[in-house]
């Protein structure tokens, strides 16, 4: 019997896919989408990124390339060979983030399915069923949509849409890598910068720095309400362990895989010690990002616990940056 | 409609223009063209729009003096806006407008299908970065892709290489540290849906979205001091890197690589502080087109926060 979903995350280089348990997930985005520096980031080693495409198929999942979210002229001739060799090593799909890449991987590979990702500022219908006439087959709409437009989105167009059900939330790209400034300070070199524990605060809120990029601080989390999810015909889900060790790959996924099938089963009720688990993972707490139509941080749902935040009280007591009106 | 520009054509000095009176410093300082937004549907914020009797009044004063105006609608509309928005669209032509600017992919297709003779342009929001958007913006239907003054002049060169589209730069603008049209931070942080009176309740205007803020209104939470945590520790205060750039100490090697619209950000620079930057640029055009130098200017500095870029 076929398998009502699919559950997938993202893994950015081998060292990383070498150290993680795939067991919970059913597909694998390889690559990381910010840096072409990121340490031994599978889309500028071409070797590693066949080795990565082959265990992933070995352990019986689905290999998906991904793509630079913000590429510059220079990316692009490398690039164009990681999505060749993405088709030479039998990648099931390549993901796409920017809309010239689109145009080039349809082009060059005309039948090779193209998930949309995030950063490709899907906002409506109407973009959607652009980006189908060039080869989408998948599309994870821009982060700010909520269900309901998300909804609407996949039931004009009939492609899937893939939603973030937890994880840290992407929130911007640069092209700029600001951590390099502390090179000499803390006594690191890029790549090893952006593998630390990095936020940035302001007053009670937070994000978590990449170098070149911006994610939540707070984790989506939307274990609440998968059962909504599902009855709105929705059965492509992304973790979202990017910036994650292999233990909150694990384990959260562990979480989810068995919420998702106990969902699809139609059995309602949290456990417990999911709770724990994803309470445990997610420093600044809990958000359901976008979905519920509010700011991005907000948490709906019935464990107010769920927004606790080990960010407040130390923060209160340095800097509060808000109650200062520096916040508009 | 005739097509706006074409390639062969000196390159186009094109300004903002976020009042009347912005307009008409500006056309007055010898920008070729100028664009201005429309209440509640472009990125600029409300303050920098035009109501429909100043848009008709902008237009015939700029036509009057043998220039180009161009409508900025760079919002993304949701659904139900967006046969509001066409109906717009196609009133807007009827006054006359030299083309109109867009954000949406979808939008901009279903424009181009039903007014084929509309110059369309692809707006910074788009966040076109190399020469397969401007390719990709160009088979959807665009006139001209908006490319940011960040790029260098080779990657220019190679965009204007591109056949059968223009290559505009927003060379006076603002570099933040989230590249324009890939941030969703202020929305993070807060989002008040406020209802946009012209859709008579059956749309929002989603403040602190910038694709989607009608009033294009963000929180700018990203100028603001940050504390930079690092594992668990706090080690710095901190601004994320922004600056202003107006390089035009190099518009010789921009203009040399091909590029046809010279545009400046600034919708909501004030009609004295915008006159003084078309005039400067107005004159490095025409220095460069009597194959003189253009004539040198001290660069703005550089904010202490600025980065490195290593790629």
């Amino acid at each position: 019997m076929t398998q009502p979903f699919e559950l997938n995350t993202t893994i950015s280089n081998l060292r990383d896919l070498h150290a993680s348990d795939l067991s919970l997930y059913d597909a694998i985005y390889l690559g990381n989408i910010t840096c072409r520096l990121y340490e031994a980031n599978l889309l500028e080693h071409l070797g590693d990124l066949r080795d990565a495409i082959a265990t992933v198929k070995a352990h019986g999942l689905k290999a998906y390339v991904t793509s630079y979210a913000a590429p510059r002229n220079d990316f692009l001739p490398k690039l164009a060979k990681a999505m060749a060799v993405a088709v030479e090593a039998g990648a099931d799909a390549v993901e796409v983030h920017n809309l010239g890449v689109l145009k080039i991987v349809h082009e060059a590979h005309p039948g090779l399915p193209i998930h949309v990702g995030g950063f490709a500022n899907v906002y409506t219908d109407a973009g959607a069923e652009v980006l189908k006439q060039f080869g989408a087959v998948r599309i994870t709409p821009n982060y700010e949509l909520s269900l309901e437009e998300i909804g609407q989105i996949h039931q004009q167009v009939g492609l899937p849409m893939e939603l973030l059900v937890h994880g840290k939330m992407p929130l911007g790209i640069s092209d700029h890598c600001f951590l390099l400034e502390y090179e000499e300070a803390w006594g690191m070199k890029c790549p090893d910068l952006c593998q630390q524990d990095l936020f940035l605060k302001q007053g009670d809120w937070a994000m978590k720095s990449v170098g070149k990029g911006v994610l939540s601080g707070k984790d989506v989390c939307m274990l609440e309400h998968l059962p909504r999810l599902v009855a709105e015909g929705h059965t492509r889900f992304r973790i979202e362990t990017v910036s994650e060790s292999p233990e909150y790959r694990l384990e959260v996924g562990r979480v989810y895989r068995e919420a998702l099938e106990r969902a699809f089963a139609g059995t309602d009720g949290v456990e417990e010690r999911w709770w724990t688990t994803l309470r445990r993972h997610a420093r600044i707490g809990l958000c359901n990002g976008f979905y519920f139509g509010r700011s991005g941080m907000e948490y709906l749902g019935v464990r107010p616990d769920a927004v606790a935040s080990a960010l407040r009280r130390p923060v209160a007591e340095t800097t509060d940056y808000q109650a200062q009106g520096a916040i508009r | 409609m005739a097509r706006f520009f074409s390639r062969a054509a000196r390159p186009i000095l094109l300004a903002p223009a976020g009042s009347p009176d912005a307009a008409k410093v500006a056309l007055q300082a010898g920008a070729d063209a100028i664009y201005v937004g429309l209440k509640g549907w472009s990125r600029g914020g409300a303050k920098s729009e035009l109501t429909s009797e100043e848009l008709l009044d902008t237009l015939a004063a700029a036509h009057a003096q043998g220039r180009k105006l161009q409508v900025a609608l760079n919002t993304i509309p949701r659904q139900s806006e967006r046969r509001y928005l066409v109906r717009r669209v196609e009133e807007l032509i009827g006054l006359g407008i030299d083309g109109i600017i867009v954000n949406d992919a979808g939008l901009m297709a279903e424009l181009h299908t039903r007014y084929p003779e509309l110059r369309i342009t692809a707006s910074i929001g788009c966040a076109a970065m190399n020469e397969a958007d401007v390719a990709f913006y160009r088979d959807l239907g665009a006139d001209a892709v908006v490319l940011p003054g960040t790029l260098s002049a080779d990657e220019l060169y190679a965009a204007a290489q591109v056949p059968e589209v223009l290559i505009e730069v927003m060379i006076h603008m603002v570099e933040e540290f989230i590249v324009l049209g890939k941030c969703w931070m202020p929305s993070y942080y807060r989002l008040n849906a406020t209802p946009l009176a012209e859709l008579h309740g059956e749309g929002n205007r989603l403040i602190g979205s910038m694709k989607r803020g009608g009033a294009g209104v963000c929180f700018k939470v990203c100028e603001h001091p940050w504390v930079l945590s690092l594992n668990g520790q706090d080690v710095a205060q901190r601004l994320l890197p922004s600056r202003q750039i107006s390089p035009i100490n190099a518009l010789s090697d921009i203009l040399d690589a091909g590029v046809d619209v010279v545009k400046l950000q600034g919708r909501s620079l004030s009609p004295d502080l915008l006159a003084p930057i078309v005039g400067r640029y107005r004159r490095a055009i025409d220095a460069w087109e009597g194959g003189g130098p253009v004539p040198a200017l001290q660069e703005l500095p550089l904010e202490p926060s600025w980065t490195v870029s290593r790629r």
